[in-house]
């Protein structure tokens, strides 16, 4: 024993700055009070041999904002390397060119996260709020594949695109991802301001799950559905194929993320801020006292539920960020249960799983 | 970038570990209405240090099937893991091996378990999988190159991007297109390469190795260990 936190990852917010405007987009920093800015290289390097130092992480994500707009990303790639951390870079793809992306390989990003909304421009680029976007990512993933770099595609599922998933998943699985992550779309950042316009219903991602674990099984595609789907909206057992995960704030599972200033928080789509580690040692930040609130916050409409701790009542961040209470219901499950309580669940079988499944 | 032995070591297991799961196999001699006999536990150190380096195609079916049932434990990482240091220890008391091969023999091996589990074991949210590269299945191939022929008809995709496509889908078709020999014959310059040489290394083209005796002489081991010198 090390005395160390171990953690499986750790998201670094290498800056806040971004080429696209995505309408789901759920960076804390747009449009709430969050503090801005980014710390210049030396200091950057100096929070991550921090960070390092004082956990036991051999795995680092880095996003933004858009990562690849930091002039010195390979530094800090570099530095990485050194460490002996592998690499994961959340990027839209759109600097991705080729020259791009061999340097980034080369320098040791072992995987890429590239979001592909659509089979066709016009859906990916809207809700990239960026025209030649869908040009552009598909030219990142030819170019990752062409130099023996690893992608997977990221699909959020919204109201605009849902319907285009089996194209979406045909053509990334063609482009050569080695996975496909099928994120419902989780309100929070940018997206706060899109709700009515792109959250799915319920019936639309159910219908969305079948269209995946059918193309999860016809192209021996992994698929992941990392958004938590709450078992009472749908009983996600159905899908041999795909994977569900829930929240794992608290646990040796958590991806704690470090924004650009070195505040640290529970998640990426959290604005709860657990202290700067140039402040204070990683392991008193994340110590179970300052987490508590975090991780054992429960909507009441879940309190009786025989699954509330496995669930949690879905996404507790996009709770906070959007109702200003991590107890209050998110919004998939406050605008589902509305419509669906009635017609699925009785007020005192809230335990039973009641999809049509 | 100078390459430190130790991880000089991990990307070696994690190869040995990749030609394991993808190009190699042990030729078994069984016969129609002979059938398998009872499998004998292995008798020497070494032997049961061989059965945790050909343990991949069960870590990955139990890494499968743990996920299935939605639990991430990794339990037979573990077992693997501590089997392996076992044996390691046994020779080192023995004095076939120095503690410090034994350490880098050790690293090689938690990397290729760790690349392997993690290979198998589900995505979750916002810890994605981690893959080396490893060309994938004849069948997926011609699936994507069908895919891809269908996107060229329907000129929406860009030329220049759907030619870069179609070159990647070719240079791992061509890899599924070597004959055994060659492929070894690849293999062999590619460990010469690494152990003689600065040449590169095709998925890490750009580093130059700096091999210590320990490091190469821990490698050996492992080659020696499976090919059963």
């Amino acid at each position: 024993m090390t005395g160390k936190p171990r953690l499986l990852s750790l998201i670094v917010e290498v800056t806040q700055r971004c080429n696209h405007a995505c309408l789901h987009c759920y960076n804390v920093w747009q449009g709430g009070q969050y503090p801005s800015g980014e710390l210049d290289t030396p200091r950057t390097l100096g929070l991550l041999a921090k960070a390092l130092d004082e956990s036991d992480c051999s795995h680092v994500t880095l996003t933004g904002g858009e990562p690849l707009l930091r002039p010195d990303l390979p530094v800090i790639l570099d530095f990485l390397r050194q460490r002996g951390v592998r690499v994961t870079v959340i990027s839209n793809g759109r600097l991705l060119d080729e020259a791009m992306t061999r340097d980034l390989l080369r320098r040791g990003v072992g995987l890429f996260e590239l979001p592909l909304l659509g089979d066709r421009r016009e859906v990916h680029d809207a809700l990239s709020g960026a025209l030649g976007a869908w040009d552009a990512v598909l030219a990142a993933m030819a170019n990752i594949r062409l130099h023996r770099g690893q992608f997977v595609a990221v699909f959020v599922a919204t109201r605009l695109n849902i319907d285009s998933l089996y194209e979406t998943i045909k053509l990334a699985f063609a482009f050569g991802a080695r996975g496909l992550m099928l994120n419902r779309f989780n309100p929070g950042g940018r997206g706060r301001q899109h709700v009515e316009e792109l959250l799915p219903t319920v019936g639309q991602v159910r219908q969305a799950l079948e269209v995946a674990d059918s193309a999860a099984e016809e192209f021996g595609l992994p698929i992941s559905c990392s958004i938590p789907i709450q078992p009472c909206l749908i009983d996600t057992r159905h899908f041999k194929k795909l994977g569900f995960g829930f929240c794992a704030a608290g646990s040796e599972r958590a991806y704690y993320t470090l924004d650009p200033l070195g505040n640290l928080r529970p998640c990426n789509h959290t604005h709860t801020i657990l202290g700067n580690l140039f402040d204070e040692p990683f392991a008193a930040l994340i110590a179970p006292e300052r987490m508590d609130a975090f991780t054992r916050a429960i909507p009441a409409f879940c309190a009786e539920c025989a699954r509330r701790s496995e669930c949690q009542g879905g996404c507790k961040a996009a709770a906070q960020v959007c109702y200003g209470s991590l107890t209050a219901e998110e919004p998939f499950l406050h605008y589902s249960r509305n419509t669906v309580e009635k017609n699925f669940l009785g007020p005192l079988t809230r335990d039973i799983i009641s999809s049509p499944y | 970038m100078p390459v430190s032995r130790r991880d000089f070591m991990k990307v070696f297991g994690i190869s040995v570990a990749s030609l394991l799961l993808t190009r190699c196999r042990f030729p078994i001699g069984v016969t129609c209405y002979a059938p398998l006999p009872p499998t004998a536990l292995p008798d020497s150190t070494r032997d049961r240090l061989r059965l945790c380096w050909l343990s991949f195609n069960e870590l990955a079916q139990k890494t499968i099937e743990e996920a299935k049932q939605g639990s991430t434990e990794n339990t037979f990482s573990q077992q693997l893991v501590a089997d392996h240091r076992a044996a390691l220890d046994e020779l080192v008391a023995s004095g076939e091996l120095t503690p410090s091969m034994a350490d880098l023999i050790q690293e090689a091996y938690a990397a290729a378990v760790y690349h392997v589990w993690r290979s198998n074991a589900p995505i979750t949210c916002y810890a994605p999988m981690l893959v080396d590269y490893a060309p994938t299945g004849a069948a997926i191939l011609i699936q994507q190159a069908s895919i891809l022929n269908e996107e060229a008809a329907d000129s929406v995709i860009d030329p220049e991007t759907l030619a870069k496509a179609q070159a990647a889908l070719e240079h791992d078709m061509a890899y599924y297109a070597t004959s055994d020999s060659e492929l070894q014959s690849l293999y062999d310059q590619i460990l010469q390469d690494i152990q003689t040489s600065n040449q590169p290394f095709p998925a890490f083209e750009e580093l130059h190795l700096e091999l210590t005796p320990d490091a190469q002489a821990a490698a050996q081991f492992i080659i020696d260990l499976l090919t059963g010198k």
